[in-house]
């Protein structure tokens, strides 16, 4: 299966850990598109970097839009407002360095 | 270059470092311009010290007003009022038939309903008319995503389509934690029913043809539509 990398920027007023970030993604693309829209999907976090407050995810090459929407959605973390933004979409995770 | 405009933006107005801050993920989403919705009373000075903070984080401003009345008399004694002083005027609709004046007055650049309201929203008889753009608050989705707004969104956006309506997409952001990149913006406009290239046209040329006639119509040189001083 073809895939696409995301690169995420999370602004939290906590700080966000691995598993609260791929329990929300997981669960907002759950949410709104369904248990066969999330198998489509099929997120995977391939790298969290706490530090830099960004993420990036592969998932399937044709549903940018539903990840992209589900990201939007996303409102809070726990009890505390979160914001995730779009950075980047690349073919390849060395893309997503290249500026 | 591509130009990506949100056209309704909230900043707490004296909250510099919120300001700032919201500036600069404005920036970092890739918007180039963006609309402030000041209360129509403020200072200049206020309003100057706003401008700037955005305009240091490379994002240029535009002032907004939101009319909110009952009556169609209060409407346009508002319109007559704040249309020279404000860039875009957004009208939001708490009935029908204001929300008919609003449509049919040129001097209005955008209509928006409520969709928790369910009184009042979109229909044939409002988009049949209008010369105003539609806006699409996205704010209301990302604080209460439930299915009843989200249907509602979606009729509403078939109804501005059949009648060659333009849309535009806001995030209506009132806090850092509200603003949405303008591909999240099209990314959920694909999925309430427009294709690309409408999601595409909802952030970037629809706004920026707005705000470039308004700007236009504001100008000295400016006399009516299709006439100016030379």
């Amino acid at each position: 299966m073809s895939r696409r990398y995301l690169q995420i920027k999370i602004c939290s007023e906590i700080t966000v850990t691995e598993e609260q970030f791929s329990r929300t993604l997981t669960a907002s693309i759950l949410k709104y598109f369904g248990e066969v829209g999330l198998s489509r999907v099929a997120p995977k976090l391939i790298r969290f970097e706490p530090y830099k407050s960004t993420a990036i995810v592969a998932f399937a090459k044709d549903y940018v839009v539903e990840v992209q929407a589900a990201l939007a959605l996303i409102r809070q973390i726990g009890e505390s407002e979160t914001l995730m933004l779009p950075l980047k979409t690349s073919g390849t995770i060395k893309g997503l360095s290249k500026s | 270059m591509v130009k990506f405009l949100d056209l309704h933006v909230i900043p707490k107005i004296g909250d510099e470092s919120s300001c700032a801050r919201m500036a600069d993920l404005l920036a970092l989403s890739g918007y180039h311009a963006v609309g402030l919705t000041v209360p129509t009373g403020l200072l200049r000075d206020k309003l100057e010290d706003l401008r700037k903070c955005f305009q240091d984080s490379g994002i240029q401003v535009f002032l907004r007003a939101d009319l909110t009345c009952s009556r169609r008399e209060e409407l346009l004694k508002l319109l007559r009022r704040f249309r020279p002083a404000f860039d875009i005027i957004g009208v939001k609709c708490t009935n029908h038939s204001l929300a008919l004046v609003a449509a049919r007055d040129r001097r209005v650049d955008l209509i928006y309903f409520d969709p928790a309201r369910r009184n009042v929203w979109l229909d044939d008889s409002i988009a049949n008319v209008s010369n105003a753009a539609f806006e699409l608050n996205l704010n209301m989705l990302f604080e209460r995503a439930d299915h009843l707004i989200i249907t509602r969104f979606m009729k509403d956006i078939i109804i501005a389509l059949r009648h060659d309506m333009q849309i535009v997409l806001s995030s209506g952001g009132t806090s850092t934690f509200t603003i949405r990149a303008p591909v999240q913006l099209m990314a959920i406009a694909e999925v309430l029913g427009l294709n690309k290239q409408e999601a595409f046209e909802s952030v970037s040329t629809i706004p920026s043809r707005i705000v470039g006639s308004n700007i236009k119509r504001r100008s000295q040189t400016y006399v009516e539509e299709g006439v100016s001083e030379a």
